[in-house]
């Protein structure tokens, strides 16, 4: 596992109104490793992931990917730079078929001029094998062909990281992957996961799931009321009190 | 002096009186917005139906002042009719916004071909209900104009009470905020709905029969007057009762003073490159919350 | 009602399971029509009915313009109510380039497209930030702006607009005043003009259009810019409104502000959705038959319009995928029900 830190986070910051959504938080998430960002409701997670995959702009700070700067950058910039995301609420090409929402994905692996998107869909060689892979690693041969939206939950889900996963990023950012899935579907996503980080992708990754992220990752921050409250190794941040108190506060004052 | 009093100010007053029918209108375009979520192109058509009814009640023998209370009230019947039986039944479809959006439309060329056909292509005028002008401060404001501000400012104040200050005001801007959550109180959110449509196009109804006695009433009258309307709702924001207000009554300001010196060739184009670049600058329109439409 | 929120995908419009199945029977009703069409055209020729050639044609150029209206609404997405202000510049600027530069087909098409396809870009980049409402707004105030500008612009002929248009040649001693020999190189660059639409549809760029209506937030995070898709194909479908319109003067002999009202670009949303929203060959179909209705019942009565008017809002209601957008899928079942049997 290299030392290098795929991602830079300092010192961002977002408000809306007068609502510090996200408040002066730094971290580092290091190459080929799981980096996920737990903490209670409201505490601006999904925020943080919204500033550093573009979808919002931050009044201030850095966002550094592998030593360049993207902070403020357009999503479909990031995606050149070889940052991808999926969502927490579903966000896929509902009635598009699997394969052309995986194909939409892939398109991105195609080099070329602009002019080449012109050409038939057949031509795209490489987008059509990357979509073939796909569909073997996250086990959706069987629907291919049904429409996005019929598929169960946690096929969509898959769908959901399968897309993220597409154009070959270098951080992936999964915005709570396991959400709604059963107890089955979320160990097996967890091994999903874990094997992508073993061909050499780095994670970032937020969710609910406290037991889940402290088995998975390998670093985590924890963020609360929009600041950064504790980051470290799993089973510091576990036994850290000022995140037993984030977490368990009332229940902590009636003990 | 003589400029203000006799260039200027005929202008601004017929500005205001514009503004006021302007404003009822895009109340109620605001209000179906806001509460629906469905934009009413046929509108424009309400407005045109609310003056010719306005012109035929008056035809059959009675005052304008009658057919100014009945012709809302009866529109607002067929507003409500139109809602339950048509619009609500594309009201759940996953494509709701496009599908309402064609719906209306045809509607509003329905409703102007039946106009055309009931009452020919040719205007017809409405006399003055009040004759003559009144004197106020130097300046001459003639008394229709004056009625109409007074009278239309009072309905915008009325509807503003309605809406901000009583319990009913409370419910439906609930209904606004969250649909699912305010039919799960047991509130019979079709009836509100439908209602809800109704007074739209009463408002609308209303400004026609305001104006009706400015301007000559023909079948694609509104057409053009809907654009105002629109604009007007899109600057001052999609939902806001108070971007209406302001916006209504400053729009029509900027378009009766600036008749001074620009053609009116150039009216709609200034109004529509107005309405662009607010939309530039603000997509939301001046107090208009983002994630509508 | 609340059901809604269960099942957020509800019916779509049009219902696409599997597109490229469905292109097959798409395919056939095409066919159907050109041949249809050609007939038509050579039988009125053969019994020399020139009413019935000239409103055919007429059909099939108001037919370019429902093209251009499907591309944006049935492929993109996007409601566009005043597509008719690229379809009357191309006919102004096609009779203006046949009045006093050369009496040229290829010449008055090309600067016809040139000029629609920079306005194209002009409106394009102010309409194109919006959606929804707010696109269908700016699309009819543009044309409601322009068609009034025009319509008090006495250089163009005001309110009267442009006659006296010369037949455009067409070289080999072709002109457009040959009713059979119009009606031919119209059909031909329709024919055209859906099969190219046809081919961009299964094209990387085409399926982003797809992609643009169905889900425009994801569109960026998978690295491609949905601004730049809107606003090529807005250029694109302004320059076939223009392309069409510039045909009009070559049949009518003149031009006038109508060309750019309302009444035009509503025609033209009718006649998509009547057809088939998103099918292509639908508007086609449903222009063909609406113009000929139109026509036809307005010879018998004034009120031709409310018919139409009552049409659309049941189709809306009751029908919202159109004639082909129903019929394509049955046609298709059947297809699949004989390929299976054939090979059984």
């Amino acid at each position: 596992m290299s030392a290098d830190n795929i991602l830079q986070v300092r010192n961002l910051s977002v408000r809306f109104g007068a609502l510090k959504a996200v408040d002066d938080v730094s971290f580092d998430a290091r190459q080929g490793a799981i980096t996920a960002v737990i903490g209670p409701n409201g505490a601006g997670k999904s925020t943080l992931f919204n500033l550093v995959s573009g979808a919002f702009r931050p009044h201030s700070g850095r966002v550094t990917l592998a030593g360049r700067d993207i902070t403020g950058q357009p999503p479909q910039t990031l995606l050149a730079a070889g940052l991808a995301r999926s969502f927490q609420i579903t966000n896929l090409f509902f009635e598009l078929p699997v394969r052309e929402n995986l194909r939409l994905a892939a398109q991105f692996v195609e080099a070329g001029p602009w002019w080449r998107g012109l050409r038939p869909v057949q031509a795209s060689r490489a987008a059509l094998q990357r979509v073939d892979e796909l569909i073997e690693q996250f086990d959706l041969a069987a629907d291919a062909d049904e429409v996005a939206g019929a598929l169960s939950h946690g096929q969509q889900r898959r769908l959901e990281i399968a897309m993220a996963l597409a154009s070959r990023p270098r951080l992936l950012l999964l915005d709570e992957p396991t959400q709604g899935m059963s107890h089955a579907d979320t160990q097996d996503t967890a091994g999903l996961i874990r094997g992508l980080v073993q061909r050499g992708l780095s994670i970032l990754i937020v969710e609910h799931d406290v037991d889940l992220v402290m088995k998975l990752s390998d670093h985590v921050v924890v963020m609360h009321q929009g600041a950064k409250l504790a980051e470290g190794p799993p089973a510091a941040v576990r036994a850290d009190p000022a995140v037993q108190a984030a977490y368990f506060g009332k229940e902590a004052q009636h003990a | 002096m003589d400029w203000i009093q006799f260039v200027l100010a005929p202008q601004v007053i017929n500005g205001l009186a514009i503004g006021v029918a302007v404003v009822l209108m895009a109340l109620g375009l605001t209000i179906i917005f806001g509460l629906l979520d469905v934009i009413n192109m046929a509108h424009g058509e309400f407005y045109a139906l609310g003056a010719f009814l306005a012109v035929v009640l008056i035809g059959l023998g009675l005052s304008f002042w009658l057919a100014l209370l009945l012709t809302p009230l009866l529109l607002a019947a067929v507003g409500y009719l139109t809602e339950r039986t048509l619009i609500q039944r594309v009201f759940h479809s996953k494509d709701r916004h496009t599908l309402t959006l064609l719906l209306t439309f045809g509607l509003g060329v329905l409703l102007e071909d039946l106009l055309k056909i009931v009452f020919g292509a040719n205007p017809l005028r409405l006399e003055t209900p009040i004759a003559g002008a009144t004197e106020l401060l130097g300046l001459f404001f003639p008394n229709y104009r004056l009625f109409v501000m007074l009278f239309g400012g009072a309905v915008i104040a009325a509807v503003w009470l309605l809406v901000f200050r009583t319990p009913l005001g409370a419910m439906v801007r609930a209904a606004a905020f969250d649909r699912h959550m305010t039919a799960s109180l047991g509130v019979p959110v079709h009836q509100v709905y439908a209602a809800t449509f109704a007074f739209g196009v009463a408002l609308a109804a209303l400004a026609g029969v305001l104006l009706a006695p400015m301007y000559s009433v023909f079948p694609t009258m509104g057409r053009d007057f809907v654009f105002i309307a629109f604009s007007v709702v899109i600057i001052g924001g999609m939902g806001s009762i108070k971007g209406a207000v302001l916006a209504g009554l400053l729009l029509t300001q900027v378009q009766s003073v600036s008749s001074l010196w620009i053609s009116p060739v150039w009216s709609d184009p200034l109004l529509f490159g107005i309405m662009v670049l607010v939309l530039v600058w603000r997509p939301q329109g001046l107090f208009g919350r983002l994630g509508h439409a | 009602m609340l059901e809604t929120t269960l099942h957020p995908q509800g019916r779509a419009l049009p219902a696409a399971p599997n597109r490229g199945r469905r292109a097959d029977a798409l395919r056939w009703i095409a066919g159907a029509f050109f041949l249809a069409a050609l007939a038509f055209g050579i039988v009125a020729w053969a019994v020399g009915d020139v009413f019935f050639l000239r409103l055919a044609t007429e059909a099939l150029i108001y037919g370019g313009l429902a093209l251009s209206v499907d591309l944006l609404l049935g492929r993109t997405g996007l409601l566009p109510l005043g597509q008719a202000l690229f379809f009357g510049l191309g006919a102004y600027v096609s009779a203006l380039v046949l009045k006093h530069w050369a009496a040229s087909f290829w010449l008055a098409l090309a600067v016809a497209m040139a000029a629609s396809a920079l306005a194209g870009l002009m409106g394009g980049l102010i309409a194109i930030r919006s959606k929804g409402v707010y696109f269908a707004l700016i699309s009819f105030g543009l044309a409601q702006v322009v068609s009034k500008v025009v319509y008090n612009t006495r250089e163009l002929g005001a309110s009267d607009g442009l006659i006296g248009v010369p037949a455009a040649q067409l070289g080999a001693g072709l002109s457009t005043a040959l009713p059979l020999g119009f009606f031919l190189v119209v059909l031909a660059l329709i024919f055209a003009t859906w099969a190219l639409l046809s081919w961009l549809m299964d094209t990387p760029f085409g399926r982003q259009l797809a992609a643009v209506r169905g889900n425009e937030q994801r569109l960026a995070f998978i690295g491609v810019d949905p601004w730049r898709v809107k606003l090529a194909v807005f250029v694109l479908a302004a320059t076939i409104a223009g392309a069409s319109g510039a045909l009009y003067p070559m049949l009518r002999g003149f031009v006038s502000p109508e060309l750019m009202f309302f009444q035009v670009s509503g025609n033209a949303v009718i006649n998509v959705i009547v057809g088939g929203t998103g099918t292509l060959i639908g508007p086609l179909l449903g222009s063909s038959l609406l113009t000929g209705l139109r026509s036809v019942v307005g010879s018998w009565t004034e009120h031709h319009h409310i018919a139409i008017g009552l049409l659309f809002v049941i189709v809306v209601i009751l029908a919202p995928r159109g004639l082909v957008g129903g019929l394509a899928p049955r046609l298709q079942a059947w297809l699949d029900r004989r390929r299976d049997q054939e090979l059984s």
